[in-house]
C-alpha cells in the first residue's frame, strides 16, 4: 500500500494522484489483477452504450511506430450490465470511476446518461471524438454546434455527475470544439483521444484492421496530445484538463501537468504493461515530491498554467 | 500542507487474486529446429510450475518502436523453465531469434483463460498444422503423465518435420505429413485413431482455421468432443482491450480470457 500525498482536484472532485487509467484500456476483471485500483487518481471504464454492441470485425488491432491503431469499435455489454456489474465492484474496491459514455445517436447519450443519473460514478466522461463508429462519436466531436446541443441535452438530463467531454484532435480548431463543450456546460475536457490511422500488409497488399482505419495512440501520439492541452490551457485559463494521449511514464505524465492539464490518463502504455498505471503514479509522487510549487497547485484545483 | 491519502479499508471478498506483471527473465536456450523456427527456452519458475497447455505467454520486444505484446504459446515446461517455439515471421520475431543464452527477455503470463481441458480419461487425437502445433507438445507432455489416457498425434507441416522428435518423446504414435504429400485429414482419414470404441474420444487442435474447421467437422462426424485452440492479433492478452475478438455462438468473445481455446461448437465458422 502506498500513501500518496500528492492530490488533485478535477471539476471538484478530489483525486488521490493525478493518475488515471484511459477509456478502453482498463476492465475491471482485468485490470484489477495486476494492481490495487483504489491507489490510482481515478479509472475510466470502457465507453458504455445503451444496448450492448457487438463492435468492428477483427483484425482490431495492428502494431505502428512507437503506438498501436485499433478498431475494436466500442464493444461493450450495455449499460445495464455496467450498473449491475463493474461500477459497484469498482466502488467496492474503493476506485474513484470515471464513466465513459459511447452513442451512435444524441438519444443513446441520453439514454446512458440517464440511468447514470444518482449512481455511483464519480465523473462522466462523454466520448464524442471516437474514429471506430460510423455514427455518433467523431462526427458530433468534430462539429462544435451539435456538440454544444448534446452536452446541453446531457446537462439536463443528469446534473448530479460532473462530466467531461472527450475532445478529438483531429479538427481544424481543437479551442472552438472546446469552448462549445464548456459553454454547454461540460465541466471539464478530456484531451486528446486517438488520431485516425491504418497499416498496410505489404504480403497482401490489404489494410491489417478489418475496419480498414482505426484510432492510433501510444507514445507516437504524445507530441501531438501535449500541444493539444497547451492550446486549450492557453484559451480556456480555468478549465479543468484531464490530459491524455502518448504517456509511457512519469516524466512525460509531468510534461502534460507543465501544459496545464490537472490530471492525466494511460492508455496504450497499460495494454503493454498491465500493472503501468499504478508504477506511474507512484514514481509520479516522487517526482512531485521534487516539485512542491507544481504539486501545490494541483492539490488546491489549480494548474501550473 | 497536501491532505494525505491512503488506500480505503475494503471488504477483502472483492480483492481479486493478483498475477505477477510484466518481468524480464533469462534466456536459457535458443535453438534453431528447421531454417527459420527457433525453440526458446526462458526461466520463469511462475509460468513453469503454473503453465496450462493451450495457454500463452506475451513477449516484447527491446526495441522502443516495436512496443506491442507478441503472444506464444507454452510449448514444454522443465523445473521452473518453460519453452516456446516460433517461427520467425515479421520483426520482432526475427530480434527473437538473435537471443543468446545470457540475454534477457521480457514477459507476461502465462495467460488465457481457457486452457485445453485433459479431464476426460480415454482416447486423445491431438491434430496440430504448422505453427499450431507447439501448444499440443504441451498438452502431450501433460497427457504422458495421466496413465489413464492414450494420445496420437497428427502432425502437419509446411516443409521440415521440426516437432515430431519431440512429440515422440512423448507418445510413441506420433504421424506426420508434410504439404507435399497431402494434408491432415489426409492421415486423419486413414488412421484407426480411436481403436477402442468404446473409450472416449477428445480432439485437441491448433492449426490454420481452414485445418481446425475441418478437424472439427470430423470430430462431428466420429462423435468426439474437439477442443480448439484459436489465433487472433492481440493488443494486451489480458483482457482489456477487447481487440482479440472472433465470432462465436456468444458474439464476438475475446480468445486471450475466453479462450485461446474454444470447443470447436462454439466457433462460427
Ligand atoms: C494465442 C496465440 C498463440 C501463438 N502461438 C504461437 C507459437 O507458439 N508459435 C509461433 O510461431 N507463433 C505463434 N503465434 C503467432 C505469433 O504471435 C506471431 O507470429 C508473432 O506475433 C509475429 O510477430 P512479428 O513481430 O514477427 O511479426 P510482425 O508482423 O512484425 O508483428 C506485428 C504485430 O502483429 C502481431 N501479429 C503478427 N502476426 C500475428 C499472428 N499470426 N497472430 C497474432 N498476432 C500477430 C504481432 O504480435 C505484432 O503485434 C501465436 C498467436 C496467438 C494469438
Ligand atoms: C484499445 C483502445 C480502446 C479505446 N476505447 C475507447 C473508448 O471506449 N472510449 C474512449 O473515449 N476512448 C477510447 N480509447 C482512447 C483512449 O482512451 C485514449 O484517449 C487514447 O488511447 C490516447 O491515449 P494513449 O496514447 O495513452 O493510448 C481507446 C484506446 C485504445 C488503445
Ligand atoms: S488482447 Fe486485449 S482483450 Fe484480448
Amino acid at each position: 500500500m502506498t500513501t500518496y500525498t500528492h492530490s488533485t482536484i478535477v471539476a471538484g472532485i478530489p483525486w488521490k494522484n493525478p493518475v488515471a487509467t484511459a477509456s478502453g484500456t482498463f476492465l475491471a476483471e482485468a485490470s484489477t489483477q495486476y494492481y490495487d485500483v483504489s491507489e490510482l487518481g481515478a479509472v475510466t471504464t470502457k465507453g458504455v452504450s445503451p444496448i450492448p454492441w457487438e463492435g468492428n470485425p477483427s483484425p482490431r488491432t495492428a502494431e505502428s511506430p512507437s503506438g498501436t491503431v485499433n478498431s475494436v469499435g466500442l464493444q461493450n455489454p450495455g449499460i445495464d450490465h455496467y450498473l449491475a456489474n463493474d461500477l459497484p465492484q469498482l466502488k467496492q474496491l474503493g476506485a474513484t470511476v470515471i464513466t465513459n459514455v459511447a452513442g451512435h445517436t444524441p438519444d443513446d447519450y441520453i439514454q446512458v446518461v440517464k440511468k447514470l443519473d444518482n449512481s455511483p460514478a464519480d465523473m462522466l466522461e462523454i466520448n464524442v471524438s471516437c474514429p471506430n463508429v460510423n455514427a455518433g462519436g467523431l462526427s458530433i466531436g468534430t462539429d462544435p454546434t451539435t456538440l454544444y446541443n448534446l452536452i446541453t441535452d446531457l446537462r439536463k438530463t443528469n446534473q448530479q455527475t460532473n462530466s467531461s467531454s472527450n475532445s478529438p484532435p483531429t479538427v481544424t480548431d481543437i479551442t472552438t470544439i472546446a469552448k462549445a463543450a464548456t459553454d454547454a456546460g461540460a465541466d471539464a475536457l478530456s484531451l486528446i483521444n486517438t488520431l485516425i490511422g491504418m497499416r498496410i500488409n505489404t504480403t497482401t497488399g490489404q489494410p491489417i484492421l478489418a475496419n480498414t482505419t482505426g484510432g492510433l495512440s501510444g507514445p507516437a501520439i504524445l507530441p501531438i496530445g501535449l500541444a493539444n492541452v497547451w492550446k486549450v490551457r492557453t484559451a480556456l485559463p480555468h478549465t479543468p484538463i484531464i490530459g491524455i494521449g502518448g504517456i509511457h511514464n512519469a516524466h512525460t505524465a509531468l510534461e502534460y501537468l507543465y501544459a496545464g492539464a490537472n490530471a492525466i490518463e494511460i492508455g496504450a502504455t497499460a495494454l503493454l504493461n498491465p500493472q503501468a498505471p499504478h508504477t506511474i503514479a507512484q514514481e509520479l509522487e516522487t517526482l512531485l515530491d521534487q516539485r512542491p510549487a507544481l504539486a501545490a497547485k494541483l492539490a488546491a484545483g489549480e494548474t501550473w498554467r | 500542507m497536501p491532505r494525505e491519502w491512503t488506500t480505503a479499508t475494503r471488504n477483502p471478498h472483492a480483492t481479486p487474486a493478483r498475477q505477477p506483471g510484466r518481468r524480464t527473465v533469462p534466456v536459457i536456450r535458443v535453438q534453431a529446429l528447421a531454417d527459420t523456427i527457433i525453440e526458446l527456452t526462458l526461466q520463469d519458475a511462475h509460468t513453469a510450475r503454473t503453465a496450462r497447455p493451450g495457454q500463452f505467454v506475451m513477449l516484447y520486444t527491446h526495441d522502443q518502436s516495436r512496443l506491442m505484446p507478441r503472444p506464444f504459446g507454452v510449448a514444454g515446461t522443465n523445473g521452473d523453465t518453460f519453452t516456446i517455439i516460433f517461427a520467425i515471421v515479421g520483426e520482432g520475431t526475427r530480434q527473437f531469434s538473435t537471443l543468446r543464452e545470457g540475454d534477457t527477455i521480457d514477459m507476461l503470463g502465462p495467460l488465457g483463460g481457457q486452457a485445453f481441458n485433459l479431464d476426460q480419461p480415454g482416447d486423445y487425437l491431438l491434430v496440430g498444422g504448422g505453427l499450431g502445433i507447439p501448444p499440443l507438445l504441451y498438452a502431450a507432455q501433460r497427457l504422458a503423465a495421466k496413465p489413464d489416457t492414450r494420445t496420437t498425434a497428427i502432425l502437419g507441416y509446411r516443409d521440415t518435420r521440426y516437432a515430431d522428435t519431440r512429440m515422440q518423446t512423448h507418445t510413441p504414435h506420433t504421424h506426420s505429413i508434410t504439404n507435399a504429400q497431402g494434408d491432415v485429414l489426409t492421415l486423419l482419414n486413414t488412421l484407426e485413431p480411436n481403436p477402442n470404441p468404446d473409450q472416449p474420444l477428445t480432439i485437441l487442435t491448433c492449426g490454420p482455421k481452414p485445418m481446425m474447421q475441418a478437424v472439427h467437422q470430423w470430430a462431428q462426424t466420429h462423435n468426439a468432443n474437439c477442443q480448439t485452440c484459436m489465433e487472433q492479433r492481440m493488443g494486451c492478452g489480458y483482457g482489456a482491450c477487447v481487440a482479440c475478438t472472433i465470432p462465436t455462438i456468444h458474439g464476438n468473445t475475446k480468445t486471450c480470457t475466453e479462450g485461446p481455446v474454444f470447443p470447436s461448437t462454439t466457433i462460427i465458422w
